[in-house]
C-alpha cells in the first residue's frame, strides 16, 4: 500500500480516536478472518490481538480517509504468514504456474463444467459452506472471503495480498471453480442433483 | 450448427458480445468490477442467451451463500480489553 510514503504525525488524542473509531469496529471481521485462515480460537485471538498492536504501533502510516479495514487486513495477512504460518502445518506454497497465466494467455479457459444447480447451492447449509470453504488452500480461501464475504474490491484485494490486480482476478477465478468442484462432490454424495 | 451461423450473425452484424465474452465478463459483473459499458454489453447478451444466463445465476448464488450462510464466530468478550490493556502498558 502507497500509505507507507507518507507519514503522519499524529498526536495521542488523535491516535486514539482513530483506534477507537476507525480501527476497533472492523474486530469482528478480524476475528472471524484469523479464525478462517488459523482454524484455532487461541491462535486466531493472538493474531488479531498481535494485528491491533501492530497498527497501534504503526498509526502514523496509516492515512485518515483511506479504507481503515483494508490496512488492518494486509496487517493481519502480513502477521499470519510471517508468524503463524511457520508454525502450523499448512502447506506453504500452493503452484500458481498453470494459474496465474490465465488472464495473460490470449485463449481465455472460460469453460466451467460443473453440473451444480442454483437450487442445490440455495438449499446448503452453513456447515457445508464451512467445509467446502476450508477444503480449499489458504490462498484460494483468503481470496474468497476477502472478495465474497467481505466485499474488498480487486484494487483492495491487490493492496491486501501484494499481488496485481491480474493475479487476483485468475487466483479468484481458480479458487471458484475449485469451490465448486467440492460443493459439486457434495451435492453428489447427499445424492442431490440427479 | 445453426446456432453457429446465428451466433456468428449476432456477433458481426449486430455487434452483440459472443458466450465466450460473456463467460469472460461474469466474475468482473458479479463482483460489481465491469465498467457500465461491459455491463451494458452483458446485460444485452443474457438476456437472449439463456446457458449464459443461468451461468450467471449460479456464480451470484454462490457469492451470495458465502456472504449468507458462514457461520459468524463471536468475538472473545476479553480480546478488545486485552488489546487495550496491552497498549496502555506499552504507551
Ligand atoms: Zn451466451
Amino acid at each position: 500500500m502507497s500509505v507507507e510514503k507518507v507519514k503522519q504525525n499524529y498526536s495521542s488524542r488523535e491516535k486514539d480516536r482513530i483506534f477507537e473509531q476507525e480501527f476497533l469496529p472492523h474486530i469482528g471481521s478480524m476475528y472471524n478472518f484469523a479464525y478462517r485462515l488459523t482454524f484455532d480460537e487461541d491462535d486466531a485471538k493472538d493474531l488479531v490481538q498481535e494485528t491491533y498492536l501492530k497498527a497501534f504501533r504503526f498509526l502514523n502510516s496509516f492515512q485518515q480517509g483511506t479504507n481503515a479495514k483494508a490496512w488492518l487486513f494486509r496487517i493481519l495477512k502480513n502477521s499470519f504468514i510471517n508468524d503463524f504460518r511457520k508454525k502450523s502445518k499448512q502447506p506453504a506454497k500452493v503452484d500458481y504456474q498453470e494459474v496465474e497465466t490465465f488472464y495473460n494467455s490470449e485463449d481465455v479457459d472460460v469453460s466451467m463444467t460443473t453440473d451444480l444447480r442454483v437450487e442445490t447451492v440455495q438449499h446448503m447449509i452453513g456447515d457445508e459452506v464451512s467445509n467446502a470453504l476450508n477444503a480449499l488452500a489458504v490462498d484460494f480461501r483468503t481470496v474468497i472471503i476477502l472478495c465474497d464475504l467481505e466485499g474488498f474490491t480487486y484494487e483492495e484485494m491487490s493492496k491486501i495480498l501484494d499481488i496485481p490486480i491480474g493475479t487476483v482476478r485468475s487466483r479468484l477465478h481458480r479458487a471458484r471453480n475449485l469451490l465448486k468442484e467440492k460443493l459439486q462432490a457434495y451435492a453428489k454424495s447427499m445424492g442431490y442433483n440427479k | 450448427m445453426a446456432t453457429n451461423l446465428f451466433n456468428w450473425i449476432r456477433q458481426n452484424l449486430f455487434g452483440q458480445i459472443s458466450c465466450q465474452r460473456c463467460l469472460e465478463l461474469l466474475e468482473l459483473m458479479t463482483d460489481g468490477e465491469a465498467s457500465p459499458e461491459e455491463e451494458a454489453q452483458f446485460q444485452k447478451h443474457i438476456d437472449d442467451c439463456l446457458p449464459c444466463y443461468e451461468t450467471y445465476n449460479l456464480e451470484q448464488s454462490i457469492k451470495e451463500m458465502i456472504r449468507t450462510k458462514l457461520e459468524k464466530k463471536k468475538v472473545p468478550d476479553d480480546l478488545i480489553n486485552s488489546i487495550k490493556q496491552k497498549i496502555r502498558n506499552t504507551a
